[in-house]
C-alpha cells in the first residue's frame, strides 16, 4: 500500500491525539517499518489495519469509525492536491462514477505496479448510484468515509446504504447512495 | 472523536527523529531509482524521436518526389492527349472530306456505296476519339456544358430521325412520344444533350434483336425558373442482371467482355452520359434485369426561355446567306489535302475563295485588298494562326478599321484549347474534322452579324 495513506494516517492521529501519543502507538504496535513511513514508499496493508486498531484502541473507538474518519481526510487531501479531478464535475454521482474510468486511470499511469480495489457503478433510478467496493483490503469503512465526504464537497444531500458482501476470496460491500429529493 | 490541536513538544524524541531518518532516507533511495527510471526512459524517447522525424523526412522525400512524379505523368498524359487529338483529326478530316467531295462527283451506285463505307467508317473513328477526348476532359475536372437557347421538339425530332432508320433496318417497332410541354424552348447545352440521347438510343437499337425501342420526353417546372426533363429510353432487348449494373458506368468496362466481342464499342458511352447528366444538374439511372429489358432514364436540368431560334441556326438559311452574295473569302491552311477539302465544301457557293499556305501570305493579301472573312488554320509553319491574328487585329486598332471575322479551324479541340483562341481576337471556331454544316453555320452566323454591325 502506498506510503501517503500511512503517513496521512498519522498526520491526522497527531491532529488528534498529539506526537507523543502517535510515538507511544508507533512504539508499542508491532511494525515491519518500525513506523518509519515514506509518502513515496510502499508497506503491507496489515500495518495500517493495526495501527487504525492501536489508534481506536487508544481514542476507544471502534476501527470501523476510524476508516470513516480516515475516509473524511483522505477526501480534502484529494480535493486539495489533485483539483483536476473534481473540474467538470456537476455533482457528487458523476465524482463517484469516474473512479474507475478516470482517477484511477491517471493513478496507474503514476505508479503501474499499484492495486487499486474497482468500484462498479450504475444508477438504477435517475437519483440512485449504486456502487459495489471490491479489494483484497477490507476498507470498506474507509470507502464509506470517502463517499459521505464526496457527497458533503458538492453540497448534495445524500443517504448512504452500505451492505457488506464480503467472501473469503474477496471483500466487498454495496453502497447504495439515493439523493434526498 | 474531536479534532482538538495539541501543542507540539518543544523536543522531539529519538524514537520520532530516527524514523524520520529512515522514511526520508527510504524516499531519496525510491526517489533516486525513480529518477534514474525517468531518466533512461527519456533518453529512449529522445532515440525514438530522432529515428521518427528521419523516418518522417525521408517518407516526406519520398511522397514529393512521387507527387511530382505523378503529376507530370499527368501533365502528360494530357499533352499527349491534345496531340493525338490533333494527329489524329488532321487525316481524318482528309479522308472525310475527300468521302464527301467524292461522292458529290457524279459516282455509280456501286462507288458510292464504297465511299459511303469510308465515310461511314470515318465517322464512327470520330466518335471513338470524340469519346476519348471527353472522358480525359471528364478526368481532368473539365467537362464544360454550355447554357444556350435551343428547341427541344426540334432537337427531339432531328435525334428520332437519325435514329429511326437504324431501327426499321433491324425490323423494330420505334416509338417517341414527347409529353405535352416537352417540345418547348430552353437553354441547354444541345450538343450533349443531343450525346446522351444519341447514346441511349444506339444502345437500345444495338442490343434488342425483336419488339420495340421506345423514347420518352417529359418536362415538369421546378422552383427559380428550372424545370427538369427527363429522356425515358425503353426496349425489350436481354436485360442487364442487377449484379452487372455498376460496371456499366465505370469506364472501358462494358457489362460483360462478350460485349465487347459481339458489339463493339469503347464502354464509355454510358459513362460520359452519366458525367454529362451530372454536370447538367441530372442523373442517369438504369432499371433492368435479365430477360427484362432495359429503362434507361436521363435527367437534366433546363432553364426554359422565349423561341430564339437564332440566325444561322437553320442550315438552309444558312446556306442561303452564303450562296446570296459572292462572299470574299480568304483562307489560311498549311495542309494541302486540307485546302482541298475546304475548297470542295465551299465551292457549291459560288463565292471568291482564296488559300494561303501560312499566316505570312495571308497577311500580305488580307493587306492586298478587301475581304468579307477568313478561315485560319492555327498550326501553321512561318508564322501560324494566332500570331496573323494578332497582326490583322493591331493593324484594325490603329487604323480604326472595323474587324474582319476569323473562323478558327484546327483539330486543337480541347475547349481550353478554343477558350484561348477566343482570346486572341479569333471570332468563331470550326474543329476538324469539317463538317459541312457547321461550317456553313459558323460563317453564315459571322458574315450576318458583321453585316448587322
Amino acid at each position: 500500500m502506498k506510503g501517503v495513506v500511512f503517513v496521512e494516517l498519522l498526520r491526522m492521529a497527531e491532529t488528534v491525539l498529539g506526537e507523543e501519543a502517535v510515538d507511544q502507538v508507533l512504539d508499542q504496535t508491532e511494525l515491519q517499518s518500525n513506523g518509519a513511513f515514506s509518502a513515496v514508499g510502499n508497506y503491507p496493508c496489515r500495518e495500517l489495519l493495526s495501527l487504525v486498531d492501536a489508534f481506536g484502541e487508544r481514542l476507544g473507538a471502534p476501527p470501523e469509525a476510524l476508516q470513516v474518519k480516515f475516509g473524511h481526510w483522505m477526501f480534502s487531501r484529494f480535493v486539495e492536491g489533485y483539483p483536476e479531478f473534481f473540474e467538470g464535475k456537476k455533482d457528487a454521482f458523476e465524482m463517484l462514477e469516474a473512479i474507475e474510468g478516470e482517477v484511477h486511470v491517471e493513478v496507474r499511469k503514476l505508479y503501474p505496479e499499484v492495486e487499486l480495489p474497482s468500484f462498479a457503478t450504475n444508477r438504477p433510478l435517475p437519483s440512485q448510484l449504486r456502487m459495489v467496493y471490491e479489494s483484497d483490503r477490507p476498507l470498506m469503512h474507509f470507502c464509506l468515509g470517502l463517499i459521505e465526504a464526496c457527497i458533503a464537497h458538492f453540497e448534495d444531500q445524500a443517504d448512504i446504504q452500505m451492505v457488506e458482501q464480503s467472501d473469503p476470496r474477496k471483500f466487498r460491500a454495496e453502497f447504495l447512495i439515493e439523493k434526498a429529493a | 472523536m474531536s479534532e482538538t490541536s495539541h501543542p507540539l513538544p518543544p523536543v522531539v524524541s529519538r524514537r520520532r527523529y530516527e524514523r524520520a531518518l529512515i522514511a526520508r532516507e527510504e524516499a531519496e533511495r525510491l526517489l533516486e531509482a525513480k529518477s534514474r527510471e525517468l531518466y533512461e526512459a527519456n533518453q529512449g524517447l529522445l532515440k525514438s524521436k530522432s529515428w521518427l522525424e528521419k523516418a518522417v523526412q525521408e517518407r516526406t522525400v519520398e511522397l514529393e518526389a512521387a507527387r511530382i512524379a505523378a503529376e507530370s505523368a499527368n501533365a502528360a498524359k494530357s499533352v499527349f492527349l491534345a496531340s493525338m487529338s490533333h494527329e489524329i483529326r488532321t487525316p481524318l478530316n482528309g479522308i472525310l472530306g475527300m468521302a464527301l467531295a467524292l461522292s458529290e462527283n457524279g459516282l455509280t451506285d456501286e462507288q458510292n456505296a464504297i465511299v459511303d463505307v469510308i465515310r461511314d467508317s470515318g465517322s464512327l473513328l470520330l466518335s471513338v476519339i470524340n469519346d476519348i477526348l471527353d472522358l480525359s476532359k471528364i478526368e481532368a475536372g473539365k467537362l464544360e456544358c454550355e447554357h444556350i437557347p435551343c428547341g427541344l421538339g426540334q432537337l427531339l425530332g432531328s435525334v428520332e430521325k437519325q435514329y429511326q432508320l437504324g431501327a426499321q433496318e433491324k425490323g423494330l417497332e420505334f416509338r417517341v412520344s414527347i409529353l405535352e410541354g416537352a417540345g418547348i424552348w430552353v437553354k441547354t447545352d444541345a450538343t450533349r444533350l443531343r450525346q446522351v440521347i444519341g447514346n441511349l438510343l444506339s444502345n437500345a437499337i444495338k442490343f434488342t434483336d425483336k419488339g420495340s425501342v421506345a423514347m420518352l420526353a417529359d418536362i415538369i417546372p421546378l422552383d427559380a425558373g428550372w424545370s427538369k426533363l427527363t429522356i425515358t429510353v425503353t426496349d425489350t432487348g436481354p436485360g442487364i442482371p442487377k449484379d452487372q449494373h455498376s460496371r456499366l458506368f465505370k469506364p472501358f468496362s462494358q457489362a460483360n467482355s462478350g460485349i465487347t466481342r459481339n458489339f463493339g464499342g469503347t464502354g464509355l458511352g454510358l459513362v460520359i452520359s452519366r458525367r454529362i447528366c451530372q454536370e447538367m444538374g441530372g442523373a442517369l439511372t438504369l432499371k433492368s434485369d435479365a430477360g427484362q429489358g432495359a429503362e434507361f432514364v436521363a435527367s437534366v436540368l433546363v432553364e426554359p426561355c422565349d423561341n430564339e431560334e437564332m440566325i444561322g441556326e437553320d442550315l438552309e438559311h444558312s446556306e442561303a446567306v452564303l450562296t446570296g452574295t459572292r462572299w470574299r473569302i480568304l483562307a489560311a491552311e498549311d495542309n494541302r489535302t486540307n485546302r482541298l477539302v475546304l475548297h470542295h465544301m465551299l465551292k457549291r457557293f459560288g463565292m471568291q475563295l482564296e488559300m494561303s499556305e501560312n499566316g505570312e501570305q495571308l497577311i500580305s493579301r488580307w493587306r492586298a485588298e478587301p475581304w468579307d472573312l477568313i478561315l485560319m488554320d492555327v498550326n501553321m509553319p512561318v508564322m501560324d494562326g494566332l500570331r496573323a491574328t494578332q497582326i490583322i487585329r493591331d493593324h484594325e486598332h490603329e487604323e480604326c478599321l472595323e474587324p474582319i471575322p476569323i473562323i478558327a479551324v484546327s483539330a486543337n479541340a480541347m475547349s481550353h484549347q478554343v477558350n484561348g483562341y477566343l482570346a486572341h481576337g479569333i471570332t468563331d471556331h470550326v474543329a476538324k474534322p469539317l463538317r459541312r454544316a457547321e461550317l456553313v453555320r459558323a460563317m453564315a452566323t459571322a458574315l450576318t452579324s458583321k453585316s448587322v454591325d
